[in-house]
C-alpha cells in the first residue's frame, strides 16, 4: 500500500483497514456507534498528519489513545447509563459477521478473553500487525506481544473444548 | 510459536463486521472540514510555521536564519555609519545642493538629468498576512460552481535605498485582497 496521505483516494485505504479498526475499537465501547466515532477521529487525525499507511503501529496507537481518552471522557455518562440498565439485559451487539452458526461460540469465547490477550488477538488475526508493530502500537515489548498471543489462544482452545 | 494453526484458521475465518456506510460520509465530511479549517483558522502564515516546526531540518533553517539577521544588522550598521559621513561632507559644502528625495521612475525629466548617485533602487518587498477571513459559499453569476470567499488583510512594505548615500525610503500601507476559490464535491 502507498502513503496514505498523498494517495486521493483515501476510500480505498480505509475501506480495507475500517473492519479491523472498529474491531479494535470495539473492546473499549459498548456500541459499534460508539467504536466508529473513535475509528473516525482516530483515522482523520492520522490523515491530517500526513503519516506513512506502512506506519500501522501509529494508527492502531492513535485509535487507542482516543479510545482510551473516550472511556475516560464518558466515565461520568457510562456510571449513569450503568445505574439506570442494571437490571436490564446487557445487550451486546455482534462484533463479528458469520453465516455458520456454530462460529458464535468461537465470537463469544474471543469476547470472553482477558482484556490485554483480547487486543493482541484481534491485532494479529484480523488485522494482520506483525508482533513488532503490535508491540509498537500497545507499548509493550515483542515477547510480551508475543506471549499474550500464545496464551489466547491457549485460552481459546481450552473454552472450546468439550466439557 | 505456530501450536494452534486449526485455531487461527478458524479465527480468521470470522469476519469482522463491516462499518455503516455512515461512517464513510461522517469521514468525507471532516476530512473537508478539516481542510476548510485549515485554511480559514490557521492562516497561510500559521501553516507555514507549522510546516516549519514539523521539519527535520528546522534547527538548521533557524541557524540559517539567525545569520541572515546579523548579516543584515551588520549591514543596517555600516549603511548607518555611510550616512554620519555623508552628513559631514555636506556640512562642509560651500554650495546649497537639492537632492531629490522621492524615488526616481526612469523616463522622468528630474531624474534623468540627475546624476547616478541620486538614484533610488529597489530594496526589498514584503507583504505580511496578518488576518484571513472566511466569509463563507457564495455563487458567482451564471455559475452553478460554489465558490469560496477569503478575506486577506495584509500590510505591504516596499523599500528603496540610495546605493551612493545610503539613504532609504520606506512605505508602508495595509491592504486587503479577496480571493476566491471553486469549491468542488468529491
Amino acid at each position: 500500500m502507498d502513503n496514505i496521505a498523498s494517495h486521493e483516494n483515501w476510500k480505498n485505504c480505509f475501506s480495507e483497514l475500517a473492519p479491523g479498526l472498529l474491531l479494535f475499537a470495539r473492546q473499549w465501547t459498548r456500541s459499534a456507534a460508539d467504536a466508529e466515532d473513535i475509528v473516525q477521529e482516530a483515522f482523520v487525525k492520522f490523515w491530517r498528519r500526513n503519516h506513512q499507511i506502512n506506519n500501522r503501529a501509529l494508527l492502531y496507537a492513535t485509535v487507542r489513545s482516543i479510545a482510551l481518552d473516550f472511556i475516560r471522557r464518558d466515565k461520568r455518562r457510562a456510571r449513569r447509563e450503568a445505574t439506570v440498565f442494571a437490571d436490564a439485559d446487557p445487550t451486546v451487539e455482534p462484533q463479528f459477521e458469520w453465516e455458520d452458526e456454530a462460529k458464535s461460540a468461537l465470537a463469544a469465547a474471543v469476547s470472553c478473553l482477558p482484556h490485554d490477550q483480547r487486543e493482541v488477538l484481534v491485532l494479529k488475526i484480523w488485522n494482520e500487525l506483525t508482533f513488532s508493530e503490535i508491540a509498537g502500537a500497545l507499548g509493550i515489548s515483542q515477547n510480551t506481544a508475543a506471549s499474550r498471543y500464545r496464551y489466547a489462544l491457549a485460552n481459546l482452545k481450552k473454552s472450546l473444548q468439550p466439557q | 510459536m505456530n501450536d494452534f494453526p486449526e485455531l487461527e484458521n478458524e479465527l480468521k475465518a470470522l469476519r469482522p463486521a463491516r462499518p455503516s456506510p455512515v461512517l464513510f460520509e461522517r469521514i468525507e465530511e471532516a476530512m473537508a472540514e478539516n481542510c476548510r479549517a485549515s485554511v480559514s483558522d490557521t492562516g497561510l502564515m500559521a501553516k507555514w510555521f507549522r510546516r516549519f516546526a514539523e521539519t527535520p531540518y528546522r534547527f538548521g533553517i533557524g541557524l540559517a536564519a539567525a545569520a541572515a539577521a546579523v548579516v543584515l544588522l551588520l549591514a543596517r550598521i555600516n549603511t548607518d555609519q555611510t550616512r554620519n559621513e555623508d552628513k559631514e561632507i555636506a556640512q562642509v559644502s560651500a554650495t546649497d545642493e537639492v537632492r531629490p528625495v522621492l524615488p526616481a521612475v526612469s523616463g522622468e525629466s528630474g531624474v534623468d538629468g540627475s546624476t547616478s548617485s541620486n538614484k533610488f533602487v529597489p530594496a526589498g518587498a514584503t507583504q505580511v498576512v496578518y488576518n484571513t477571513r472566511n466569509e463563507g459559499l457564495q455563487f458567482a453569476d451564471g455559475s452553478r460552481q460554489p465558490l469560496r470567499r477569503l478575506r486577506y488583510q495584509t500590510r505591504q512594505t516596499w523599500q528603496w535605498r540610495n546605493p551612493s548615500t545610503g539613504a532609504s525610503l520606506r512605505v508602508s500601507y495595509p491592504s486587503e485582497e479577496v480571493v476566491l476559490i471553486p469549491v468542488s464535491g468529491q
